[in-house]
C-alpha cells in the first residue's frame, strides 16, 4: 500500500507562506480581477510543479519567463514585485530581487557596447526577475544595423540556458508587444505566461486616488472628493491618461496648490494653522486644473 | 566594602598660601584627585589597577600615582609656581572598586583607578618618554602595595605623531600576494644548536611543503654553533628554492636582535642586500630600538615581526605590572607589522576573551569599549596600520576549527613542533598544516558550522591527503587545559581555554 | 613538471586543494557577495611570483546579487584561455582594508612548467636571487 508515492501539497504552500503575498496583492491592488486571478493560477502551477518535482514527476526546471501587457499606470511595475516574492518563497529564483530596465540599459550606442551591457545587467538580475519594460523598443525593424537584436539574441540565450537563474518578464502596450512577439517567434516561444492588465474604470481610480491620499498623510474634505471624481471623469477622456500614475501626478499638483493656497493666507489669516490645515486638500485644489477649462481641452496639467 | 577604604576627607587645597606651605601635603589635597574632572579628548587616560597599603584610602592611592606618574614629588614644592602646573598635574577623576576582590573574596581589595594626563607631559612619537611617566617610577611606590597598568586609551592626536606598523597586514598580504586565509609559519627545531647549513635545511622543507613563513626564535641570534651571517645566508637559499619550487612568496624572520643598535641595523642591512622580505626583532631591546627598527624597515620595504620575549615577566599576574594589551597598543604605535599575541588553545597563557581583547587592538581601525575583553576604553586608531597578530606555541592541524573561528583570517599560525615533529618529514608536516588551513577555510566560507563540523572537516580532507592524516595521528588529541590567570574582571560568564 | 608535493603553483586560497568544482566555486562567491565585496576574473600565462597584474577579464563585477553571472563569466573565460591560468579576486572596498580579500586558482594548464632559480654569484657568499617563470621561454601566446 505505500507503493503510492505522496506528497504534502498543503505544506509547500504553508511553508512558502506564499499565501501572505496573495493576501498582499489583493490588499494593496484596486480591482485587476483579472490579473489577481492569473496571478494566483500561476502561484498555483508553481507550487503543483514544485509537488511534481519532489515526486520526480518534472525533469527539467519549467521555463517561466512572463510577459505583462496593459496601458501605463495599470499595476505592472507593482505585480512584477509581488511576483518575484512568490517565485523567490516557492523557491524558483534563489534572491527574489527585481532589476527593472528599459532599452537604454541594455542596447549600445556602438559596436562591442551592447553585449557587456546586457550581460551586465543579466548579471544583475541573476537569482532574480529581470523586468524589461517597453521590451518592443529593443527591435527596430526600420534599422538593420539597430544592436537591439544583438541584446535580444543575448537575452534569449541567457532565457534558454539559465532558467534556473533567473525570470525575465518583458512589459509593455498590447498592441505594441503583439508585433513584437510576430517578427520574434523566439522571445514568443520563449514566454510561459501572459498576463493582461485592463484600464481602471472611474470608480476604481477614485479609490486609488483615497488610498493615496491616506499614503500620503492627506485627506480631501467632502467637496475635494466629489471634485477628484469629477476630474477622474474628465481627465479619462483626454489622451495619454496613464490610469494610477495620471492619478498620482494629479494628487502631486493638488498638493501643490494646497501649499500655494497656505501660503498665500499668511498675513491675512491671523491665527496658526493646524495639522488639519496641513493635510487637507480643498476643492479649490483640484478644480484649479486645467482638465476643467474646457469640456474638451486636449492638454492636462 | 566600607566607605571609608575607598574615600578620605581631604579636599584639595585652593589657598596658594596652604598649598604651597613648605611641608608633606596628601596627594589629594595636592590636587591630584579631581572626581568632577570630565577628560580632554587630547587627554591621554590610563587606568590603573591598584591594591593600596594598609590603612591607605582608594582614592588618595588614585592620586598618589597620579602624582607619581605626573609632577609630584614626596614634599610641597614652590617652583611648581612657576610653572602651568594645573595643566601638567595628572588627574586621577575615577575609582571603582573591582568586581570580585576584597572581603569575602580570595583576592585582597583591589581598585580600577582612571588617570587623566594632558597631551603636552608627552614628547611626540616617543614610546620611551611616555612609558618613562606612565610606568617609570610609580610601580615601586610604597603606597601601593601592588599595580597593574590594564589599559589606556591613547588620544588621537598623540597617535597622530607615531609612525605606526611599518608594513601593516593590508601591504603585507599584497606584497605577499596571499589573500583570505591565515598565513602560516613554524619556529625551526631545535632553537640552539643547528649549524648554518643544518638549519636552512629546516626551512627550505618547511616552506617549500606549504608553509608561508619560518621563523628564527627568539634566542637565536649568534652564537658559537651558528653565526648570524651563516645563517641569512643559507636560511635565503632556502626561501629563494622554496619560492621557485612553488610559484609562491616565501619568507624566513631572519632575527636581528644583537648587542647594540648598530650591530643590528648592519644584521637588517644583510638581510635586506640578500633579498630578504622580512626580519625579526624582540622585544627585550626596548622600545626606543624597537622605534628605531620600525623606522629603518618602512624605509626598507621590510615587514617587521616583533617577538615578546620576556613580556610574561610583567604581563601575566593580575595584580602586577601591566596588561599584555598595553604592550599591544604601544607595540602598533612603536611600528612592528607582527606580534605573538597568543592562540588560545596552546600551550601558552591565554583566556579566549581576553586574546580577543589583544586581536582587536591590533587589527581593528576603531574599538569600541568592551568590559569582557578587557577593552576599557573607545580607541580611534587614527588610520595606524593594522598589527598581523601571530599565534604559536603548542599549537597543531587537529586545532585549525578552533583557531580559524578564534583568531579569524588575519593572523599568522605558526606549527613549529607540529611540521617538523611529523612523523613523515617536514614537508608532509608543512603539507598537512597547509590542507588542514585550506579545507577549513573552504567549509567556512561555504557556510558549515566548523566549531562542530571541523574534526569532520578535518577527517574527510585526510581520507585524500596522508600527511594530514598522519598528523591527525599523532597529535589529534593533545590539548593544553590550564585555567588562565589573566581573565576579564567583567566577564558576563567564565571562559575556559578548549 | 614542478616537484612540490601537489606538482603545481600554489599561489591563492586553495590550491592544496582537490580543483575546486563549479558549486564549490558557487559557494565561495556567494561568501564574498553576502560581504559586499566586488568580484574580478584575472588569467595570465606568466604565473611569477611577482608577476602582480594578471590580465583583467572585464572590469571587477560589481553591484551582483547572486553567484550564477559571475559563474557564467569564468565559464566564458575558460572557454577563451582553456590553457592559462584563471584567478577570482574579491575586493573589499571598506575603509582600513579597500585591497583583495579572496584570491583563488580556478583554472590552470594541464602540465605546469614551474620555475628555475637563477644565482647570480656576488661578494663574498652572497648571492643575488632571480626566479625565471620557464614559461615566459616561449613568447606572448605560445606558452602553453
Amino acid at each position: 500500500m505505500d507503493d503510492v508515492k505522496t506528497v504534502d501539497l498543503q505544506a509547500i504552500v504553508r511553508e512558502s507562506n506564499v499565501t501572505a503575498v496573495l493576501e498582499q496583492v489583493d490588499r494593496e491592488l484596486v480591482g485587476l480581477a483579472p490579473v489577481k486571478r492569473r496571478i494566483r493560477e500561476i502561484a498555483a502551477y508553481l507550487a503543483v510543479t514544485r509537488a511534481r518535482k519532489q515526486l520526480g514527476l518534472e525533469a527539467s526546471p519549467p521555463s517561466l519567463h512572463m510577459c505583462f501587457t496593459g496601458n501605463p499606470g495599470t499595476g505592472k511595475t507593482t505585480v512584477a514585485l509581488r511576483m518575484a516574492e512568490i517565485l523567490h518563497r516557492l523557491g524558483y529564483v534563489r534572491k527574489g530581487h527585481v532589476v527593472s530596465v528599459t532599452r537604454d540599459d541594455l542596447v549600445g550606442q556602438y559596436i562591442g557596447h551592447t553585449a557587456p551591457k546586457t550581460k551586465e545587467v543579466l548579471k544583475k538580475a541573476m537569482g532574480g526577475v529581470l523586468f524589461i519594460d517597453e521590451a518592443y523598443y529593443l527591435y527596430r525593424p526600420e534599422n538593420e544595423r539597430d544592436y537591439g537584436q544583438e541584446s535580444i539574441e543575448i537575452l534569449l540565450q541567457v532565457m534558454e540556458n539559465n532558467r534556473d537563474d533567473l525570470v525575465v518578464i518583458l512589459a509593455g502596450y498590447k498592441n505594441r508587444m503583439d508585433t513584437f512577439f510576430s517578427s520574434n517567434p523566439g522571445m514568443s516561444s520563449r514566454i510561459a505566461q501572459h498576463i493582461d492588465f485592463p484600464d481602471y474604470t472611474q470608480p476604481e481610480l477614485v479609490s486609488i486616488a483615497g488610498k493615496m491620499v491616506h499614503q500620503m498623510n492627506y485627506r480631501f474634505d467632502a467637496e475635494a472628493e466629489v471634485a477628484m471624481g469629477d476630474y477622474i471623469g474628465r481627465r479619462l477622456q483626454q489622451p495619454n491618461f496613464a490610469n494610477a500614475r495620471s492619478v498620482r501626478n494629479a494628487l502631486d499638483r493638488a498638493r501643490l496648490r494646497q501649499a500655494n493656497r497656505l501660503f498665500a493666507g499668511i498675513g491675512t489669516d491671523t491665527r496658526n494653522v493646524t495639522a488639519e490645515d496641513l493635510s487637507t486638500l480643498a476643492a479649490s485644489d483640484i478644480l484649479a486644473s486645467r482638465v476643467f477649462d474646457t469640456p474638451d481641452s486636449a492638454t492636462s496639467t | 566594602m566600607s566607605n571609608d577604604a575607598m574615600t578620605s576627607d581631604d579636599k584639595q587645597i585652593t589657598d596658594g598660601k596652604k598649598r604651597y606651605a613648605s611641608g608633606v601635603l596628601k596627594y589629594k589635597q595636592m590636587g591630584y584627585w579631581q572626581p568632577d574632572y570630565v577628560p580632554k579628548d587630547t587627554d591621554l587616560i590610563a587606568l590603573f589597577r591598584i591594591t593600596p597599603q594598609e590603612g591607605v584610602p582608594a582614592d588618595e592611592c588614585a592620586a598618589a600615582v597620579a602624582g607619581e606618574s605626573s609632577t609630584a614629588t614626596w614634599t610641597v614644592v614652590w617652583t611648581d609656581r612657576l610653572t602651568a602646573c594645573e595643566l601638567y598635574r595628572a588627574k586621577a577623576y575615577r575609582v571603582d572598586p573591582v568586581p570580585n576582590t576584597g572581603p569575602g573574596t580570595k583576592t585582597e581589595q583591589q581598585y580600577f583607578a582612571y588617570i587623566a594626563y594632558d597631551l603636552d607631559l608627552f614628547e611626540p612619537g616617543s614610546i620611551a618618554n611616555m612609558t618613562a611617566s606612565i610606568i617609570g617610577n610609580v610601580f615601586g611606590f610604597k603606597a601601593v602595595k601592588a599595580l597593574r597598568l590594564e589599559d589606556m586609551r591613547i588620544p588621537v592626536a598623540y597617535l597622530k605623531t607615531f609612525q605606526g606598523p611599518a608594513t601593516g597586514i593590508v601591504v603585507e598580504r599584497e606584497r605577499l600576494d596571499k589573500f583570505g586565509r591565515p598565513l602560516l609559519g613554524a619556529t625551526t627545531k631545535p632553537k640552539l644548536g643547528l649549524s648554518g647549513r643544518n638549519y636552512g635545511r629546516v626551512v627550505y622543507e618547511a616552506l617549500k611543503g606549504g608553509l608561508d613563513f619560518v621563523k628564527d626564535d627568539e634566542n637565536i641570534n649568534s652564537q658559537p654553533f651558528m653565526h648570524w651571517r651563516d645563517r641569512f645566508l643559507y636560511c635565503m637559499e632556502a626561501v629563494n628554492r622554496a619560492s621557485a619550487a612553488t610559484g609562491e612568496v616565501k619568507g624566513h624572520y631572519l632575527n636581528v636582535t644583537a648587542g647594540t643598535m648598530d650591530e643590528m641595523i648592519a644584521r637588517a642591512e644583510f638581510a635586506k642586500s640578500l633579498g630578504s622580505i622580512i626580519i625579526m626583532i624582540d622585544l627585550v631591546i626596548g622600545y626606543t630600538a624597537i622605534q628605531t627598527m620600525a623606522v629603518w624597515a618602512r624605509k626598507n620595504d621590510m615587514i617587521l615581526h616583533l617577538h615578546r620575549a620576556g613580556n610574561s615577566t610583567y604581563s601575566r599576574q593580575k595584580n602586577h605590572g601591566m596588561n599584555f594589551r598595553v604592550i599591544c597598543k604601544w607595540m602598533r604605535m612603536a611600528g612592528v607589522d607582527h606580534i605573538h599575541a597568543g592562540t588560545v588553545v596552546g600551550k601558552l597563557e591565554g583566556d579566549p576573551l581576553m586574546i580577543k581583547g589583544f586581536y582587536d587592538t591590533l587589527r581593528e581601525t576603531h574599538t569600541p569599549q568592551s568590559l569582557e575583553t578587557g577593552l576599557f576604553f573607545e580607541q580611534d586608531w587614527a588610520s595606524l596600520n593594522k598589527v598581523m597578530p601571530v599565534a604559536s606555541g603548542g599549537i597543531h592541524a587537529g586545532q585549525m576549527h578552533q583557531l580559524l573561528t578564534y583568531l579569524g583570517d588575519d593572523v599568522v599560525l605558526q606549527f613549529g613542533g607540529g611540521t617538523i615533529g611529523h612523523p613523515q618529514g617536514i614537508q608532509a608536516g608543512a603539507t598537512a598544516n597547509r590542507v588542514a588551513l585550506e579545507a577549513m577555510v573552504l567549509a567556512r566560507n561555504e557556510g558549515r558550522d566548523i566549531w562542530n563540523e571541523g574534526p569532520q572537516i578535518l577527517r574527510d580532507a585526510a581520507k585524500w591527503c596522508t600527511p594530514l592524516k598522519q598528523a591527525l595521528d599523532v597529535w589529534g588529541d593533545v590539548t593544553f587545559n590550564y585555567e588562565s590567570t589573566d581573565t576579564a574582571d567583567y566577564a558576563p560568564t567564565a571562559t575556559a581555554s578548549v | 613538471m614542478m616537484t612540490n608535493s601537489n606538482q603545481r603553483v600554489t599561489q591563492g586560497q586553495f590550491s592544496f586543494l582537490p580543483d575546486l568544482t563549479d558549486t564549490q566555486i558557487t559557494a565561495q562567491l556567494e561568501y564574498a557577495l553576502k560581504k559586499g565585496w566586488a568580484i574580478g576574473i584575472e588569467y595570465t600565462d606568466d604565473p611569477h611570483p611577482r608577476n602582480t597584474y594578471w590580465e583583467m577579464f572585464g572590469n571587477p563585477l560589481f553591484d551582483l546579487r547572486d553567484p550564477a553571472g559571475i559563474l557564467m563569466e569564468i565559464n566564458s573565460c575558460r572557454k577563451t584561455f582553456p590553457s592559462h591560468y584563471i584567478r577570482v579576486t574579491a575586493f573589499d572596498a571598506t575603509r582600513g582594508v579597500e585591497s583583495p580579500t579572496m584570491s583563488y586558482i580556478v583554472n590552470r594548464p594541464a602540465k605546469e612548467p614551474g620555475f628555475g632559480l637563477v644565482r647570480q654569484e656576488v661578494d663574498n657568499r652572497s648571492i643575488r636571487y632571480t626566479v625565471h617563470s620557464y614559461a615566459t621561454d616561449k613568447p606572448e601566446g605560445e606558452r602553453y
